[in-house]
């Protein structure tokens, strides 16, 4: 049962920092916009340089990434020990290495610097999006063993 | 009781008077004892900055006060009295209650509306606590001075705007980057406001600099003063690939830098953020070279755009200033004329002993 806990916790505690990813993204791109049309308007003064953005983005995607590979690992281990099985190709279990797959990409993308600044926040952004669906849609559009919501 | 100040500030003297006012942090202690002692206040603070040097004190009859406090000053600063006394002002409530909430709003300030003297103000007010010179009346009237002079940044955004091309250049920068001290600078050509942008920049802490000029010499003694290296101008590109900031302010009737040049440059430094402040004109740089991926360029005429922005932003905010002000003077006025009246009460009704 410990590990249904864990693996419930630590999914939801990535999917909180992949939301502080996605929002520093979003303001990532507004500062950018204001910097590259040189509008000095209200917004302009009250958010973040864009190397704190870009911080907060890299350590909230760190984070969440490091948590969600926490969670999937207690999820196969515990359905395994639970149910019997390590995977039942279940579309929420699908999305999730999916999501895993996408943040390792990016995390990787941005680790060695090959892409920076408003490209990864764009991708922060279409992550998250993938997040929202794994964590709401997948419950409500498709059969799944994990409906809860 | 009356609450009075004296004092002089960047308007009424020249520095020369000025630093002959000046407290040290070292003579305060002096100071505050011949206060209590010598010109027998109950309540006084000093406030001593490059700009300013006043005194406030709560006394028990204005005149008399100031012009002890005068000669205080007058004795301090060595200066012929006569000399002194035109140059020093003297305030009364209810205007020295203003004089003070403007100082502190940094409406007061040569720099309308900078910080630095807030930060001052309470500065002032922590020494003149801890060497116990402050009591009741002084307490509460810096603690409401300090809530205007926040209350007045925080709702008008006075402190925001800024004043001239370097300034906004710096703004700009530390958008980009947020804190600039692990940043590197380069500045090609040695023009004024080149220097300027320069200097503020190594101000703010940034970590390296780097000089490029046609003429070496020149470019070697601007780079010695700010503690960098200088390069001719044909390590342009090379250079670029280290430095995070570059202030182009070269007469070239050409561009510099082209966008094809540029982006070579990115590539090869992986994309770090370039911010590229072209103050020449002609322009230095090729101005598309804006479009390009985490390239941050700004012309002249993008700075001081910014800059007259600003300017009537900030008119606008002195106005709003003006109200707040005006709010918080006269809290405090209706909090001291309480205080006051309940003071005579509690002497006429025997309470406690008249002073």
């Amino acid at each position: 049962m410990l590990m249904v806990i864990v693996h419930t916790v630590c999914s939801l505690l990535s999917y909180a920092a992949f939301l502080v990813g996605f929002v520093s993204g979003v303001l990532f791109l507004i500062q950018e916009r204001q910097l590259k049309r040189k509008h000095m308007g209200v917004l302009f003064r009250r958010l973040p340089a864009l190397g704190t953005l870009d911080r907060w983005n890299l350590l909230a995607i760190g984070i969440g990434f490091a948590l969600l590979t926490i969670g999937l690992v207690c999820g196969v281990w515990g359905s395994h020990r639970l149910l019997g099985v390590w995977w039942r190709w279940d579309p929420k279990e699908l999305l999730a290495v999916a999501l895993w797959g996408s943040y390792l990409v990016l995390w990787v993308v941005r680790a060695r610097a090959t892409l920076r600044g408003r490209k990864v926040a764009l991708l922060s952004i279409l992550g998250f999006t993938l997040v929202l669906f794994t964590f709401l849609g997948v419950s409500r559009w498709l059969p799944t063993w994990h409906a809860y919501l | 009781m009356h609450i009075v100040v004296v004092g002089a500030n960047y308007r009424s003297c020249p520095i020369e008077v000025r630093e002959r006012l000046a407290f040290q942090a070292d003579q305060l202690a002096a100071a505050y004892a011949a206060l209590r002692e010598h010109v027998g206040l109950a309540e006084s603070l000093i406030l001593s900055t490059c700009n300013r040097v006043e005194i406030y004190a709560n006394a028990t009859s204005p005149d008399g006060a100031a012009a002890r406090l005068a000669s205080f000053l007058g004795a301090h600063s060595r200066l012929d009295p006569q000399v002194l006394r035109p140059q020093l002002y003297t305030h009364a409530e209810p205007s020295s209650i203003e004089h003070l909430f403007r100082v502190a709003g940094g409406l007061d300030s040569m720099v309308l509306g900078e910080t630095e003297i807030l930060h001052q103000v309470k500065r002032a007010y922590e020494q003149a606590q801890r060497h116990g010179a402050t009591g009741k009346v002084l307490n509460v009237l810096f603690q409401k001075a300090l809530n205007a002079g926040k209350a007045i940044r925080a709702q008008t955004g006075i402190s925001r705007g800024c004043r001239s091309v370097g300034t906004v250049a710096i703004e700009l920068a530390q958008k980009i980057f947020g804190d600039l001290r692990p940043y590197a600078v380069l500045l090609a050509g040695t023009g004024k406001i080149g220097e300027l942008v320069l200097k503020r920049l190594s101000a703010r802490g940034v970590s390296r600099v780097r000089v490029l000029n046609r003429s070496l010499d020149r470019a070697q003694a601007l780079a010695a003063f700010y503690g960098g290296q200088a390069y001719g101008l044909e390590a342009l590109e090379g250079q670029l690939l280290d430095a995070d900031i570059a202030v182009m302010s070269t007469a070239s009737p050409t561009a510099l830098l082209s966008r094809a040049q540029v982006a070579a440059v990115m590539q090869a430094r992986r994309q770090r953020p370039l911010c590229l402040i072209d103050l020449g004109v002609p322009r230095n740089i090729e101005p598309s070279v804006g479009e390009l991926d985490n390239v941050y360029r700004f012309d002249i005429d993008d700075l001081q755009g910014l800059v007259d922005h600003n300017y009537e932003r900030r008119r606008q905010a002195l106005q709003a200033s003006q109200a707040i002000l005006e709010r918080k003077v006269n809290g405090f006025l209706s909090w001291w004329q309480e205080e006051t009246q309940g003071c005579a009460q509690r002497v006429s009704s025997g309470l406690v002993a008249a002073p």
